[in-house]
């Protein structure tokens, strides 16, 4: 970067609002230093969640949030060639590194305290999830709290201990979520939000002034239930942190919100979504109603096509579209772009279903599978 | 002459260098700091 002082191996460890300065200790010889602002922006990201149960300190649990904790995991499996991984959580995380660990030709065990996995998304989606790691050997072990990791002399884990039984493992991966780095900006006053993240505004600002924030250390509006929340990914941060450095700098520019869009890979199957799913709809107080439909990625004759499932979410009394789920082992996560675009136009399903899309073939059938799902909910909505 | 303006920057995976760069876009004048506690940056995306 031009002309940018890139400090590497600092951690700040104190905001001073008043002095306009912040405290600083170089990691490299530990000495503390203080420096003064005109302006700052706040981007402590998040760090990984830990379980705080007997044994979860050992050498062998990792977690992974950045480069780093990636380099540890696989300098880990260089070094010590495990035999058996068990992984804590069935989030994205957790899921991704099923993938990455049967790569490595590591036995892996998921554990999650569900019945299914990725528990947050529509149960549908969850179950094709659940198949596509059992057609690719993980083994995944439903409602077991961990309750304690065995050590052996070395301070290594060797067993996973639960409720009702133990389990072997050379590795352990929690991917039990993150939490937002907030602390050093609340004890300097700047203010939370109820997701516990620090509170913003579509400037970027904070309640502090001349201090603004970005990424996953704060909230960030959701389009669609019209709420402050926190989704901690990559784009978002992206996205907040242009909105931050323009201001910062002197500018005007306003980040306007999410729809809620992502979307992981495990294996060959495809997962996105965007938007609200039934549970979060209705808790938002939408008269929420669903279409789940199955259709081929392709004109079936063509070679490569496969099915994949649409779930859609929607408001049965105004037809608009709330959410969108799909699962499916080719062409899934692009299309979830249109439904994004639809949830930040607040079109209904019946306007999805006349949609003007690209036909050929290679890549849909004439009547696309968005298409196909939204013309079948835009039946359920109700007419007045 | 007067000072530069100073901005700090605390975190340097996504927001943090995204944040930067467009600081000094806007204001090529700015005198831009960034502080990141681990080895990397830019690390995440």
């Amino acid at each position: 970067m031009q002309d940018i002082d890139v400090k590497t191996e600092h951690r700040v460890t104190k905001i001073d609002p008043k002095g306009k300065r912040i405290e600083v200790v170089n990691l490299a010889n530990s000495q503390t230093q203080w420096f003064s602002y005109d302006r700052l922006i706040i981007a402590t990201g998040a760090r990984s969640r830990r379980l705080n149960i007997p044994g979860s300190n050992a050498k062998n649990i990792f977690t992974l949030k950045d480069l780093q904790d990636g380099l540890r995991i696989k300098n880990y499996i260089d070094e010590k060639r495990p035999g058996q991984v068990a992984i804590l959580g069935g989030g994205f995380i957790g899921l991704e590194m099923c993938e990455a660990f049967r790569l490595r030709n590591l036995e892996t065990f998921l554990f999650c305290r569900r019945d299914l996995p990725a528990g947050n998304l529509e149960k549908e989606i969850s179950e094709k999830i659940l198949k596509a790691l059992q057609e690719n050997g993980v083994h995944f072990i439903t409602y077991q709290e961990p309750a304690a990791f065995r050590l052996d002399s070395n301070g290594e884990v060797t067993s996973l201990e639960t409720n009702q039984t133990h389990f072997p493992a050379d590795m352990i991966l929690m991917a039990v979520g993150v939490i937002p780095n907030v602390e050093i900006a609340n004890e300097a006053g700047a203010e939370l939000g109820k997701t516990g993240a620090i509170r913003t505004d579509m400037a970027q600002r904070t309640n502090l002034a001349d201090i603004y924030t970005a990424g996953d250390c704060c909230e960030v509006f959701n389009l669609v239930s019209q709420d402050w929340v926190h989704t901690p990914l990559g784009d978002i941060a992206n996205k907040q942190g242009r909105t931050a450095g323009e201001n910062a700098a002197g500018g005007n520019a306003t980040f306007s919100g999410v729809v809620g869009s992502a979307a992981f890979k495990v294996f060959e199957l495809e997962v996105a979504f965007t938007g609200l799913g039934m549970q979060m709809a209705r808790q938002y107080g939408f008269d929420a109603d669903s279409q789940v439909i199955e259709a081929e990625s392709k004109v079936g004759y063509m070679p490569g096509s496969k099915q994949m499932l649409i779930k859609l979410i929607f408001d049965r009394q105004s037809g608009r579209l709330l959410g969108a789920q799909m699962a499916g082992k080719e062409g899934v996560a692009r299309r979830i772009n249109a439904l994004a675009v639809a949830l930040h136009q607040k079109m209904t399903v019946d306007e999805i279903s006349r949609l003007d899309f690209a036909y050929a073939p290679p890549f849909s059938a004439p009547f696309d599978p968005i298409l196909i799902a939204a013309e079948q909910a835009s039946r359920k909505v109700q007419r007045s | 002459m007067s000072r530069r303006a100073k901005l700090v920057i605390l975190g340097g995976s996504a927001a943090g260098p995204s944040a930067a760069a467009r600081a000094k876009r806007v204001n090529p004048d700015l005198e831009v700091a960034m502080f990141e506690q681990g080895r990397f940056i830019s690390y995440g995306s």
